[in-house]
């Protein structure tokens, strides 16, 4: 071969392989895609200390999002097929992470929107970012109430921050407000005197552990509070202070995430103190991952939880398609964020649609206030925002841009082993599906 | 002062001053008729027979009496804890619990350990005396016994010994006691007569978390006393030791019961070994490929490459196990089936009943087990010719090495060791806790405080560094005045032990000094 044919050759390749990615842009199967691609920001935690098992279902859903978008052939506007691009940002869990990460996605990456946030400081941290440059967001995990009320707290009684410009933020998650009373309401009914409240230190833990102590302790229940950090492992001499307790505490109620959630209840089940027949034990949410609990949590039966989300035996079509789908990819259940994150694509997508754009923030933050759509988790609205303003006398700040229909339900496990989809959901009564607001260990329903 | 305590009452009987003052007569008399030689130091005798005779009345004075043999240093120690812990209950219950600690800030207390610190070691130079341990002894003793320390140290620059140490600090302790129990009279810690029990309960956590914290910590200390550097990756071995164990009792279990047809778990006993064997290995390896050139001189910023490079491993370590073993937390089954150990409650008196205390079943084990792992590792550095090399080569690499001992294989059996040691500790405690990827992170931290406590390089100094940081831990957070906030701190309070020691005793319990 002479040298001339070598090059030949060799020019040939090369323009095949710079050929390719134009060839995937332009022709997905029997989609035609426009040259440009819209992205969409997805922040979540990987690394440590966030909660790394939470960020990576979340990004996967959101990657399970557009691929079923891009099947579809992704994003129409206009008469144009749009491909969907995810670029990833890992928060960390930490408010200052998570403000780098959003200043890459927003200078770097040029995202026209985002979704995610698993943990609550983040969401109160990029959110004002993520505002003053015009992204719409949609977060699907923090709780915190100031998150969705965006600085609105301020205005409490006044029309909202329509007047300051567009409000960029939405949450589909539920506010530590939405979720609290459903398990205070069930722990009064069940006539506790005596409640001990674990937190965690954060933006999550401390909000939500004063709004549930105010409604206790407005019942006339006792309440002691105690504070954690999370990545504790040995919580031995705090629990040994509940043991030392003159009076034996009704429940232990933990607002603790993560495996740090885990270590806690084993080590409350292992000392006898919850749960016993003097005391209920209602743990983090984190418990409807029944494999990884009974993994970590051996004494846990007839431990309580809370569960956001819907609960399996209402998922609609779509939620069971997805379960399957994160079955077939993780082995376990699908956890309420990863819907949530997953139906936050579609939410963005759809207003895109609606919108005929996806670089007018203003026309897509419009589009999603009117959104009206059966997602994975339910139909899904907004209340209150630019078009309809005024929230009315006693409704709170955070409803505004909040989806007010987050299923919050509280359930029980009965069974050693038991599967998350065979536990009992004891609160709201409308749910239940033991006949019983409450199983004492060692009895059945 | 009125007393209604029973308990008190019985105590001032059957211990006590009383009996103090009678122990510290008769005591020097068991001198009598023994050679020069054999004879005890008077004011030994004194001290043994002040401290028997306060803590344990007649018991005290009769033990140190007829078996004079027991006066050592650590049975002085423990009589000295023991003195100051029973005065203290005397004290809470005679002192007015309206006393202002102002006027303990105004007689002792931080500003004089301040004074004192910044004068006495200048005194001691100036005079050419020995200053070793002055500015310790000089900053508790102002704590402790305000100006008066100076009365005692400016004039005479007495050699401060050990024992000097353990009166002050015992002093110090006793007051801020003393104090923390007059403003909180509730507290569990202090408030009787239920507080004997919940002390016990929190020191018996201490200790066994405390026995585990410490063989992670030998790991680091063996590593630094060789190579004088600090791994910056033993958290990720520790973690990954936790994996190897696990995914060894997971598959080999289900091995095994495939080739019998029965369920059969492996117990986690077994996972110890053979994580050992693995990162040993690892560790081996990895020192021979990247610390190695360090010792040849092949690398001009040393101190700066071994901080980077073990870095690095340790995020190859984590992320690589992140990527294999995802994110999920595992937890291996129960070493026993004993849910927990139960020391069943006693009636003492009417009013004074001790337990019960409780302690986890597998957390006993596992101390037990760290325990064990730690004398091995003492009894092989100390009995075995490899263990006397290894050695040699920490005290003086050239002189190690005219002996015939290789420097270099001794670089690598440490590292190889110290690795194997963190994750023996993880394979330890992976029935004990939640394992994630990054769970060696929380542990790493207090592994250096442990061994900058018991002195870097000291194997007996990172056990009884972790055994304090397990007890300092678990009454932080168990006498903290506000339950809320005990247990955000704990950690903070084994890092305040971490700046005081570096403050007042940079070389640690039983660290050299550096030549």
């Amino acid at each position: 071969m002479n040298r001339k044919t070598l090059f030949v050759y060799l020019g040939t390749l090369l323009a095949m392989i710079a050929l390719i990615p134009v060839g995937m842009v332009q022709a997905d199967g029997h989609c035609e895609f426009a040259d440009e691609a819209i992205t969409i920001g997805a922040l979540v935690p990987l690394s440590a200390p966030g909660s790394v098992e939470g960020g990576i279902a979340m990004q996967w859903a959101i990657e399970h999002a557009a691929s079923g978008i891009n099947a579809d052939c992704g994003i129409q506007i206009n008469g144009g097929n749009y491909r969907l691009e995810i670029v990833v940002g890992d928060s960390e869990g930490s408010p200052e992470r998570g403000q780098a990460a959003v200043e890459r996605l927003i200078l770097e990456d040029n995202v026209d929107a985002v979704v995610g946030v698993y943990h609550s400081a983040v969401g109160l941290a990029t959110m004002t970012m993520l505002d003053d440059n015009g992204i719409p967001t949609v977060f699907s995990e923090p709780w915190n109430d100031n998150v969705s009320a965006n600085g609105i707290i301020e205005y409490e009684g006044k029309p909202p921050r329509i007047e300051d410009g567009i409000d960029h933020i939405f949450r589909i998650s539920p506010a530590s407000s939405m979720v609290g009373p459903v398990v205070v309401n069930w722990l009064l009914s069940l006539g506790v005197e005596n409640v001990v409240l674990i937190a965690e230190n954060t933006d999550y833990g401390q909000p939500a552990a004063a709004d549930e102590t105010a409604r206790l302790e407005a019942a006339g229940v006792n309440v002691e509070k105690l504070d954690v950090e999370l990545g504790t492992e040995d919580f031995v001499p705090i629990l040994s202070r509940i043991q030392a307790s003159p009076e034996t505490p009704d429940a232990v109620r933990l607002l603790v995430t993560g495996e740090t959630s885990l270590n806690l209840t084993q080590q409350m089940a292992e000392l006898g103190i919850a749960p016993t027949g003097d005391t209920i034990c209602v743990t983090n949410q984190y418990a409807f991952n029944s494999d990884t609990y009974w993994g970590t949590v051996p004494d846990g039966n007839y431990c309580a939880f809370n569960r956001v989300g819907i609960i399996p035996s209402l998922f609609n079509d779509l939620g069971t398609e997805l379960n399957a789908a994160f079955e077939e990819a993780w082995g376990k259940l699908v956890p309420s964020y990863a819907m949530a994150s997953y139906d936050a694509v579609h939410i963005i997508a759809n207003a895109m649609e609606q919108a005929g754009s996806y670089s007018d923030a203003a026309t897509i933050v419009a589009a999603i206030e009117a959104t009206d759509l059966e997602l994975s988790q339910g139909r899904y609205y907004f209340d209150y925002g630019s078009h309809n303003p005024d929230l009315p006398e006693g409704t709170p700040a955070f409803m505004w841009h909040q989806w007010p229909d987050p299923i919050v339900t509280v359930m029980q496990y009965f069974e050693q082993d038991q599967s998350a989809l065979n536990a009992a959901v004891v609160y709201p009564e409308v749910y239940q599906t033991h006949g019983s607001s409450y199983i004492v260990p060692g009895t059945s329903p | 002062m009125v007393i209604q305590d029973t308990l008190f009452v019985l105590w001032l009987l059957a211990a006590g001053p009383l009996w103090a003052a009678l122990g510290m007569f008769l005591l020097p008399s068991v001198n009598q008729g023994k050679a020069e030689k054999d004879q005890i130091s008077t004011t030994t005798l004194r001290i043994a027979g002040v401290v028997a005779g306060f803590a344990l009345g007649p018991i005290g004075v009769g033990l140190f009496y007829f078996e004079p043999a027991l006066i050592r240093r650590t049975t002085l120690t423990a009589g000295i804890i023991l003195t100051v812990f029973v005065s203290s209950q005397v004290l809470v219950r005679i002192i007015n619990p309206d006393l202002p600690s102002g006027l303990w800030l105004i007689l002792a207390g931080p500003l004089w350990a301040a004074l004192a610190a910044y004068f006495l070691p200048r005194q001691y130079r100036a005079v050419e005396a020995n200053d070793q341990n002055v500015l310790t002894a000089a900053a508790l003793g102002g704590f402790a016994i305000g100006p008066l320390i100076f009365g005692l140290m400016w004039k005479n620059t007495p050699k401060i010994s050990r024992d000097w140490m353990i009166v002050l600090g015992s002093l110090g302790a006793w007051q801020i006691y003393t104090l923390f129990a007059i403003h909180n009279a509730t507290n569990p810690c202090v408030a009787a007569p239920f507080h004997i029990t919940y002390l016990t309960q929190q020191t018996a956590n201490g200790i066994v978390i405390g026995a585990i914290y410490s063989l992670m910590a030998v790991g680091l200390t063996l590593i630094y006393s060789v190579q004088g550097i600090v791994s910056f990756a033993h958290g990720q071995l520790y973690m990954v030791g936790g994996y190897f164990s696990f995914y060894f009792l997971l598959h080999g279990s289900n091995v095994l019961s495939e080739l019998t047809g029965a369920e059969i778990s492996i117990n986690p006993i077994w996972g110890i070994p053979v994580a050992a064997v693995i990162v040993f290995i690892m560790g081996a390896v990895f020192e021979r490929i990247f610390l190695k050139p360090m010792h040849e001189g092949l690398i001009e910023r040393v101190s700066e490459y071994a901080i980077l490079i073990t870095f690095g491993f340790g995020f190859f370590i984590e992320y690589t196990t992140l990527a294999i073993a995802g994110p999920f937390p595992q937890r291996a089954d129960r070493f026993i089936e004993i849910r927990r150990f139960q020391l069943a409650k006693t009636q003492i008196t009417e009013e004074f009943a001790f337990g019960p205390i409780n302690i986890i079943g597998d957390r006993a084990f596992t101390m037990v087990v760290g325990i064990v792992l730690i004398f091995a590792l003492l009894y092989f550095l100390q009995r075995t010719w490899t263990g006397r090399a290894l050695r040699a080569t920490s005290q003086d690499r050239q002189a190690a090495a005219v002996t015939g001992i290789n420097p270099t294989n001794m670089n690598t059996l440490s590292f190889g060791l110290g690795s194997m040691l963190a994750a023996m500790s993880g394979a330890a405690l992976i029935p004990i806790f939640a394992w994630v990827p990054w769970v060696g992170a929380e542990m790493v931290g207090r592994s250096y405080v442990i061994v900058v406590l018991g002195g870097l390089g000291s194997v007996p100094g990172a056990l009884l560094g972790g055994i304090i940081v397990g007890i300092v831990e678990a009454l932080g957070a168990g006498c903290h005045p506000d339950p809320s906030r005990g247990a955000a701190y704990k950690e903070a309070f084994a890092l305040v032990i971490f700046a005081l020691v570096l403050l007042l005793k940079p070389t640690g319990l039983f660290g050299r000094e550096q030549t």
